[in-house]
């Protein structure tokens, strides 16, 4: 039967999860949490199909 | 206690004076408790444990949790109330799901609708006229949307396609219309072991148009989310001429409570309702067309299937596949067969299979080890 290694199953995840972590940190610090927000508190009129 | 609940709920002193304001904002901690208590029965009463009351009760408790998902994400009521938005500072984050900003309860950002609008954003210092086309010329200001990719990173890395199954507010409406009784267009289980001389034309015809439907979703991903909104023009092209969520949950009740945006419905009104209105009835006859062949986020969320903490795992000594059993692959709405790939990036971790397995072959979780003690099979296996 074939089974993943420990490594597969739990570290690329893991380490996958990290990176993840390290774009958001850098993602917000750069601005674009900001630029998020910005957005997201207008009604987006193409959401709506207005725009 | 008071400035807390202004903060969370983004709202200024001088709203408070009004009752509507005041009455949403008790409704929203009521809708609260409401849902964190139907999440903690379910809990408490086992529900999770997903093949232990069969296929019916576990159908029951999919749905019930999308549903109270849906509702405790969109409880701002005060926007229910009064037919506006949230404006306060949880929206700086995203909610997992394909859930409109603009829906007037939601407390989060939508990851696609984020995502695009870090791709509007231009660089003011580097613009530029172009007089032969006398068009201003903006260079993106991000050419890479770091904080959503981040965050999709984390949400896949955890439960991959968890969020189709179980929390996306897209994906229940589109269940809830397939539990309609009319006849179903359903194609045959696991499409690449169908044996063309058995099957006529006209299935295998639509089996390989489905297979290669499902490739559009990344082409919308990478056109219509990416390159569209980067290259072209500062627009978020997905949502202004796709999304079916933005107009369900955010324009058409926001357009039913307030005559002055109703007043705008124009042209582009009329295509995002067709679109709408097409996958909605498609979707009483076909499971999830959207999360089949349209949605980026489910595009995205796929490529983590394979490598998440959370899993599918196939108990191959329990099993009956030796004895010819397929409950699993027939039961699958998605068309996959889960004992030959338990991770199938197009599996919506919707428990079917898990729930419907009478040998109780198939789990799910972070940990998973078989009675005596050996690792579940995670990976493909060809041979079945
Ligand atoms: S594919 Fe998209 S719409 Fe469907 S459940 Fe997943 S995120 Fe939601
Ligand atoms: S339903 Fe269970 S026993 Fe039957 S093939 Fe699937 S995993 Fe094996
Ligand atoms: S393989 Fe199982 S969990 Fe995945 S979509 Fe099919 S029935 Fe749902």
């Amino acid at each position: 039967m074939k089974t993943e290694s420990k490594f597969l199953r739990y570290g690329i995840p893991v380490i996958v999860l990290l990176i993840g972590a390290g774009f958001m940190i850098y993602g917000a610090t750069d601005g674009e949490a900001f630029a998020v927000l910005k957005k997201a508190v207008a009604i987006c009129m193409e959401c709506i199909g207005l725009g | 206690m008071k400035e807390i609940i202004l903060w969370l709920f983004g709202l200024e002193e001088e709203a408070l004076s009004d009752p509507t304001t005041v009455a949403g904002i008790i409704a929203s901690f009521v809708v609260i408790a409401a849902c964190l208590a139907v999440f903690i029965t379910l809990i408490v009463k086992g529900r999770y444990k997903i093949n232990r009351f069969g296929n019916k009760v576990w159908q029951r408790t999919k749905l019930i949790t999308q549903g109270t998902w849906f509702i405790l994400t969109n409880s701002f009521m005060v926007g229910w109330f009064k037919g506006t938005i949230y404006q306060g500072k949880l929206k700086y984050m995203c909610v997992p799901g394909m859930n409109c900003y603009s829906c007037p309860g939601a407390w989060g950002a939508c990851p696609i609708g984020a995502m695009q609008a870090i791709f509007d954003e231009f660089d003011a210092t580097k613009s530029w006229y172009d007089p032969e086309t006398h068009t201003l010329v903006q260079p993106p200001l991000y050419w890479v949307a770091f904080y959503i990719i981040g965050f999709i990173m984390i949400v896949g890395a955890l439960c991959g396609r968890f969020i189709c199954g179980l929390l996306c507010p897209f994906g229940w409406v589109q269940d809830l219309l397939y539990k309609i009784p009319v006849k179903k267009l359903k194609l045959p289980r696991d499409e690449r072991r169908i044996n063309a001389s058995k099957h006529p034309g006209a299935v295998r015809f639509f089996l390989g148009l489905d297979r290669a439907l499902r490739y559009f979703k990344y082409a919308f991903l990478v056109i219509m989310v990416i390159f569209l909104p980067l290259i072209v023009s500062a627009n978020p092209w997905f949502c202004k001429y796709v999304c079916p969520s933005g107009m369900l949950i955010g324009g058409i009740p926001l357009m039913s409570m307030n005559e002055s945006l109703a007043a705008q419905a124009a042209s582009l009104t009329l295509l995002k309702m067709s679109i709408l209105v097409s996958l909605l009835v498609i979707s009483v006859f076909l499971y999830r067309p959207f999360c089949r062949y349209i949605c980026p986020l489910g595009a995205l969320y796929s490529l983590f299937n394979p490598i998440s903490l959370y899993k599918y795992g196939i108990d191959d000594s329990k099993c009956n596949r030796c004895k010819g059993c397929h409950a699993c692959a027939n039961a699958c709405p998605m068309g996959i067969d889960p004992v030959k790939t338990p991770n199938n990036p197009e599996c919506i971790r919707c428990g079917t299979c898990n729930a419907t397995c009478p040998q109780k072959a198939i789990h799910s979780g972070f940990k998973f080890k078989t009675a005596d003690g050996s690792a579940i099979r995670t990976r493909k296996n060809k041979n079945n």
